[in-house]
């Protein structure tokens, strides 16, 4: 069953309409990939899950967002904040502006116990002191009572992944959790994060734009362009054979393997801003598969015998004939 | 086969924060003893993690930076020794693409002039008619719009802005390239059209190119040889990109990257450790104290780079193939 529900969901920042019609669900024991371009609306969506958007004077404009049985969308800031840290955590791209500067780490990783749980400080100390132990940070003990500023900030995204977990909640959302980080630090939480999944049967949704870190975590992926779902499958079915024309230009910008000099594409244009999405598919300008319809009418999120996609011109086989 | 269009010998680069009250001067060796041959018309990569040298063995190699002691050879001259005027007109032939466009470009230039500042910089009169002719070209070349001639740094994508820091850095016709990351701020499609723009360039010129990156992906599509670089050292150069490293960094470095396909997963083997502090290095190798190869004679002797029969080198005392 879905732990988390998304559906149809829109959201509005003052006249704009950034997020269009968001459906997706997430799973207990299974990392889900949201991924695309800068500007497709991945935090975005992140934001409205956490209930978030009142910062950013955003809102949900429609659809609904169930966790484990219960709408979020209107919940009350006061029950809001009982389930994020506690329930719902969410892990920042940045992990250097995530900590206070000013607080040793032990203390902030303590207080989400403390608030959450309602354990007492020693008690609050031993659990943090055994999840950073969990999570392979070598001597928890001395690093409890550090500042932030003492660590590199591959252990600082260690601490944050700390403190996410402090409380046991039952849904991660990280966004862009290793960019900021080095190559090998990356691989090393990624692998920390996934084995989580495993062990503890949490449902993670990863925010990233790195089709490498897809097909290495993730379970299913969602495509987003332009504020809209573009296509959603299991991670294999969608490296096997993408169905939508920006899925597979977006795993060949990667050169894989062993690929020739001289094949390497890209995607022509960028992601266009919020105010001016073009009308019918929002791809439909980059596409080089676009039919007249594309630039008329939106196509629907349909389901097929492949998965969900939207697009007119889909097919198993679009990623060898672009 | 014909000499190396840069030869770097023995290149070292020391950084010391300054002396303060009670605070002792402390130096840090950025680039440590780099000797590295780049061959005419060929793509060099440079990979490793931040604080690995990297980006400022980049920049000794233009002489952005003054070597500590090393040599640099430019087409069969000595560029160290060169004064001031005549390094200037020495990097007609030696241009460098930086990482980051929104800061590269002076936000008070238009596309116009930040082109044509090159040809000020280097004092050559150009005619109007000739600069109108060589910025049509320039733009033609990189792909920009002809009307984009006027616009301002604010008005182009962050593609863009890296296709003008190139087209900049062709203006003089070079013929070497120092490429730091031009592609670590941009989006992954913006990312793989610039390096095929960067890949048809070369080509079509016949440029010489030092690329330096983190991201092996594009270093093993993009580059011809590929070398790695630990706390400031070459550790491995790998005369083919798609031969194995057999230094154990070099090989965490590879096991760290994620193809993109989900067949090929990986099992991350998590190094202990962090990277040391380059103000105290260890003793022998830089590696050792990660190294799950390391044995005593690692801790205390430094292995030098050495050639295998292919023509890869090593450094390190228990080469692992």
């Amino acid at each position: 069953m879905a732990l988390l529900e998304v559906k149809g969901l829109c959201v509005a920042i003052g006249r704009l309409s950034p997020l269009d019609n968001i459906s997706f669900e997430a799973r207990k024991g299974e990392v889900l990939g949201l991924v695309g371009e800068s500007g497709s609306g991945k935090s975005l969506t992140a934001m409205a899950i956490m209930g978030l958007l009142g910062r950013i004077t955003g809102r949900v404009s429609a659809g609904s967002v169930v966790f484990d049985g219960a709408e979020l969308v209107g919940l009350a800031e006061d029950d809001y904040r009982k389930l994020r840290g506690k329930r719902i955590a969410l892990i920042s791209q940045n992990p250097m502006t995530s900590l206070d500067p000013i607080v040793k780490i032990g203390a902030q990783i303590d207080q989400v116990s403390r608030l959450h749980l309602g354990y007492t400080k020693p008690q609050a100390k031993a659990h943090s002191i055994e999840i950073m132990k969990q999570l392979r940070i070598p001597d928890a003990e001395t690093l409890h009572n550090a500042f932030p500023h003492q660590l590199s900030g591959g252990m600082k995204q260690r601490i944050v992944i700390a403190m996410a977990l402090a409380a046991s909640p039952d849904l991660i959302i990280a966004d862009e959790p290793t960019t900021a980080l080095d190559v090998t630090i990356q691989a090393q939480i990624i692998q920390i994060m996934v084995d989580l999944v495993r062990e503890r049967g949490l449902a993670l949704i990863l925010i990233t734009h790195d089709m490498g870190v897809v097909a290495q975590a993730c379970d299913r992926v969602v495509v987003l362009y332009a504020g809209r779902v573009a296509e959603m499958n299991t991670t294999e079915a969608i490296f096997a054979a993408p169905q939508h024309p920006y899925t597979a230009k977006l795993i060949g910008c990667i050169p894989s393997h062993a690929q020739a000099h001289g094949t390497l594409l890209g995607i022509a244009g960028t992601v266009p801003g919020v105010g001016s999405y073009p009308v019918g598919c929002r791809f439909n300008p980059r596409c080089t598969a676009a039919i007249e319809i594309c630039s008329t009418n939106a196509p629907a999120l349909t389901v097929n015998a492949q998965g969900f996609v939207a697009c007119h011109v889909a097919n198993a086989n679009i990623g060898a004939a672009l | 086969m014909s000499a190396p269009l840069v030869s770097l010998k023995g290149l070292t680069r020391d950084f010391s924060t300054g002396a303060g009250f009670m605070k002792p001067r402390r130096t840090m060796r950025a680039v440590d003893n780099v000797s590295l041959d780049i061959p005419r018309g060929t793509v060099t990569g440079v990979v490793g993690e931040s604080g690995c040298g990297k980006s400022t063995l980049g920049r000794l190699v233009l002489r952005l930076i003054e070597p500590t002691s090393g040599t640099i050879n430019f087409d069969g001259k000595d560029i160290g020794t060169l004064k001031s005027s005549a390094m200037r007109t020495m990097r007609r032939n030696m241009q460098m693409v930086f990482q980051d466009p929104y800061s590269s470009i002076d936000p008070r230039y238009t596309v116009q002039k930040a082109l044509m500042e090159p040809f000020q910089i280097q004092g050559s009169n150009l005619s109007k008619a000739d600069a109108a002719a060589r910025l049509a070209e320039l733009m033609a070349m990189v792909g920009l719009n002809p009307s984009q001639t006027g616009s301002y740094p604010h008005q182009l994508s962050g593609g863009q802005k890296q296709r003008v820091g190139i087209a900049r850095a062709l203006a003089l016709k070079p013929s070497f390239l120092v490429l730091d990351e031009p592609t670590a701020s941009l989006d992954v499609s913006i990312q793989a059209q610039i390096i095929g723009l960067l890949e048809q360039l070369q080509a079509d010129l016949g440029l010489t190119y030092l690329f330096i990156s983190h991201d092996l992906s594009i270093v093993r599509y993009f580059c011809s040889r590929i070398v790695v670089m630990y706390l400031g050292r070459i550790v491995e150069v790998l005369p083919d990109p798609q031969m194995m490293p057999q230094h154990p960094y070099a090989q965490a470095l590879m096991n760290s990257h994620f193809e993109p396909d989900p067949t090929r997963r990986k099992h991350v083997q998590i190094l202990k450790g962090e990277i040391p502090s380059p103000y105290n290095l260890p003793a022998g190798c830089a590696f050792s104290a990660r190294c799950p190869a390391a044995t005593a004679i690692c801790h205390s002797k430094r292995p030098a780079l050495l050639s295998d029969i292919s023509g890869q080198q090593i450094a390190c005392h228990y080469p692992q193939s």
